[in-house]
């Protein structure tokens, strides 16, 4: 597991991976939090031209494209900003102000944010677009996001930290770094992609789930879009080697809290070791680091030997215990307590009961 | 994992584990942490427990695997950021603390948690079982009872266990300082480490589901466990949130429905030669209020409701467009309101806010979006009224549904 450096700021580090990777990413915070100012930082450290454009004060024709008659065609001409970016051939589009644009704007959004199509003119891949938004109820004329556009986006929430603060007031901010993704770094988006489908083969319910209020409406939400971003967000973590939480952020960002959770809790649950495995070869069985997990582990294996109890299995399941009985004695013997209820008949006592009994006796579990 | 310096751990931790089998998971998730001369066992808010290894030498397996609970709970609580939250300043940490205590203790003690020295109970604080942390400190603070004095000394490493034996007799649960994972206030030392917040939020599901699974048998987990877990697994959310965003969202739709007109032309028509372009229209829409005022309403939540609405409407810069209709069976004629407090709940036994949707329709100019405040027990029309945006507010617990044509927001008292 890899843990963030000291000071680090997983937000920051996962809007650098968002921005590597090429995906939308959208910042939500109080106003006055510094996300304008981070962002322009991040693309002057970068090198990278950055053309803010406030959302909320645009009619939609600045991104659909202005309306241009020549002679008997329509032309949808792109405003200066989309052509400077266009002419660079790389840079960040810095959409400011989101939450407060009137829903026709929003509308006008959408082909720009996923597709960057402004009017005739597409930019170039290799523009990054990043969008930053107060939450309605903090902006006095906010409109909650529309769910489409809310859709093509990857929320991150924008905290504070007052330490970060301080010493930015003092020393001057620190520039998000966006990471260098090693050349060929997609080849991994194969793997990513591979257990978001194993999981949505478990939970097909959440493969699209659109929100049903008004209030949810306007954060990630899972769809088959959605996830494939969080499936290319993970693989560019993974390339970036980024830490655990900036990941766990970028996926809840992208298909939503609820979603994500339960995805980053099923690939949890991938790494511990398969019960039925465990019992035909006990030897092999490493016992997990965290205790949790250990017994999450243990508890799994004692419940399939319960399961169906025969006299191999049952012998198996004390073989394990005995393993971990050095490492955590205490939770192997919560898992001995379930296996010494189900002996099966003919089963011969193991000698590893023997490791649990003082533990037992001290606990006061143990009948003299 | 266990550091082996401390005796009992493991016996402590297998009688926890045995005794509360629902909060396993969070018990061996906890990081335990030898620290010698601190005088206490204390947790910070990424699950590492830290233990005077001399102080809990004297303690029974049983005390041991207590404290782990009581402290582990702490952690699936979140006391620590609640306290922050709440806005708990340095020197009302303790407070707070025995506050956290209380909520915690209320339902485990008789469950069988067997705490060294007296542990915090609610008749402590004077205050029944089964409040929030918040609601505790709230009692506290408002001088009901004030904090035992004296107990608050230097908080770190003065000596171990303060228990109340020596000098102020029985004073409940002022023996040890919980840490930063009750009361949010930083330790020295505490560094990076331990378990992350996403982390800590999965173990917090997982114990929630161990929690509800064993809930099924019936007797078996405390009460207000099974409420945390139901809160954790299914959050409720804020009414005032819900009704928020659909008022937004029923304004937003009527004020982007109709964006571009012809009545005055484009700005930008000077670049467009000879084609005449629209302008963008934002039609600043009317509202309309139907407030149920049959005698089956309480008066203070309608009132309480109505506040609500106008605050919002009036963040949306609406607030002169707003009209409100007290309805029963017969329609009283639209007021202008400038508080929810003028509202009169006049009627009397029946109610039909068909009545009051149409007399809403009625009124010119027309409102473009209705909100409806009823508790429900009414009979509704069979189709959605034209040309306005219904928001239903259902208010009281057990409220029957709203038509499926209008957005319906479920107001509880909290």
């Amino acid at each position: 597991m890899s843990v963030a450096p000291p000071g680090s700021n997983p937000t920051v580090e996962a809007l650098g991976v968002a921005v590597a990777a090429r995906v939308p990413v959208l910042l939500w915070g109080a106003p006055g939090t510094g996300k304008t100012s981070a962002i322009r930082a991040m693309a002057q450290a970068m090198g990278l031209p950055c053309e803010t454009v406030i959302a909320s004060i645009r009619e939609p024709s600045d991104f659909a494209g202005l309306p241009i008659v020549v002679g008997d065609q329509v032309r949808f001409a792109p405003p200066a900003w989309a052509r400077r970016l266009a002419d660079a051939g790389h840079g960040l589009l810095f959409l400011d102000e989101l939450s407060t644009a009137p829903p026709a704007v929003q509308a006008a959004l959408l082909r720009v944010v996923l597709e960057r199509a402004v009017g005739d003119l597409t930019l170039p891949d290799e523009v990054a677009v990043v969008a930053a938004a107060n939450p309605p109820e903090q902006a006095a004329d906010g409109w909650d996001l529309s769910a489409p556009l809310a859709n093509r986006l990857c929320h991150l929430d924008w905290q504070t930290d007052p330490r970060a603060v301080a010493d930015g007031l003092a020393g001057g901010w620190a520039a998000p770094v966006v990471p260098a993704l090693p050349a060929g770094w997609q080849a991994e988006e194969v793997l990513s992609r591979g257990l978001v489908a194993a999981f949505l083969h478990v939970r097909p319910a959440l493969a699209c789930a659109p929100p049903s209020d008004a209030a949810s409406a306007g954060r990630g939400w899972p769809s088959p879009r959605t996830w494939e971003m969080a499936a290319r967000l993970m693989a560019a973590a993974g390339a970036a080697g980024s830490g655990d939480e900036a990941r766990s952020a970028l996926v809840r960002g992208a298909v939503g809290d609820g979603a994500g959770v339960e995805f980053l809790a099923w690939l949890i649950e991938m790494d511990l070791p398969d019960p039925e495995e465990v019992l035909a070869d006990p030897a092999s069985f490493r016992l997990p680091e965290r205790g949790d997990r250990a017994y999450a582990a243990l508890a799994a294996i004692a419940a399939a030997v319960a399961a169906d109890p025969t006299p191999e299995r049952w012998t198996a399941g004390w073989q394990v215990l005995g393993l971990a009985a050095e490492a955590a004695p205490d939770v192997a013997a919560v898992a001995a307590r379930v296996l010494a209820r189900c002996r099966p008949q003919g089963a011969a006592l193991p000698a590893e009961i023997k490791l649990f009994a003082p533990v037992l006796r001290d606990a006061g579990l143990l009948q003299a | 994992m266990a550091d082996r310096r401390i005796e009992n751990l493991a016996a402590a931790r297998l009688w926890a584990a045995a005794r509360f089998p629902y909060l396993a998971s969070g018990v061996f998730g906890a990081q335990v942490i030898s620290e010698p001369d601190s005088g206490t066992v204390s947790v910070d808010q990424n699950w590492r427990l830290r233990a005077d290894p001399e102080l809990i030498a004297a303690w029974t397996p049983a005390q041991l695997g207590s404290v782990l609970i009581h402290h582990v709970c702490h952690l699936l609580r979140t006391h620590g950021e609640r306290a922050q939250a709440a806005g708990v300043g340095d020197h009302e940490a303790r407070t707070w603390v025995r506050a956290a205590d209380a909520e915690i203790n209320d339902d485990l003690v008789p469950a069988g948690l067997d705490l060294p020295g007296r542990p915090v109970l609610p008749q402590d604080l004077g205050a029944d079982d089964g409040l929030l942390a918040e609601q505790y400190f709230e009692g506290i603070r408002g001088g009901r009872r004030p904090p035992p004095a004296g107990v608050r000394g230097g908080r770190w490493g003065d000596g171990g266990v303060r228990s109340g034996q020596s000098e102020s007799g029985e004073t409940a649960g002022a023996w040890l300082d919980c840490g930063s994972g009750a009361d949010g206030m930083p330790r020295p030392g505490e560094g990076p480490g331990g378990l992350a917040g996403w982390q800590a939020d999965l173990l917090r599901r997982q114990v929630a589901q161990d929690v509800i699974a064993h809930g099924k048998q019936p007797g078996t987990v405390p009460a207000g466990l099974l409420r945390w877990a139901e809160e954790i697994l299914h959050p409720k959310v804020d009414w005032r949130r819900l009704l928020a965003a659909e008022l937004r969202r029923a304004v937003a739709q009527v004020a982007g429905a109709v964006d571009y007109s012809y009545r005055r032309p484009s700005r930008r028509s000077a670049v467009a030669g000879d084609v005449v372009l629209p302008a963008l229209r934002r039609p600043v829409p009317e509202v309309a209020v139907v407030c149920d005022t049959s005698g089956s309403m309480t008066e203070d939540l309608l009132a309480m409701v109505l506040a609500e609405v106008e605050g919002l409407l009036r963040a949306l810069g609406l607030a002169r467009q707003v009209r409100v209709l007290a309805c029963d069976t017969a329609v009283a004629p639209a007021q202008r309101v400038t508080s929810a407090r003028q509202v009169q709940l006049i009627g009397g036994g029946g109610t039909d806010m068909g009545a009051g949707i149409a007399a809403a329709m009625a009124l010119r100019p027309r409102p473009a979006v209705t909100v409806v405040l009823t508790d429900g027990y009414t009979p509704w029309p069979h189709r959605a009224p034209k040309g306005t945006r219904v928001v239903v507010g259902l208010l009281g617990a057990g409220a029957p549904d709203a038509p499926p044509w209008a957005r319906a927001v479920r107001v509880e008292p909290d």
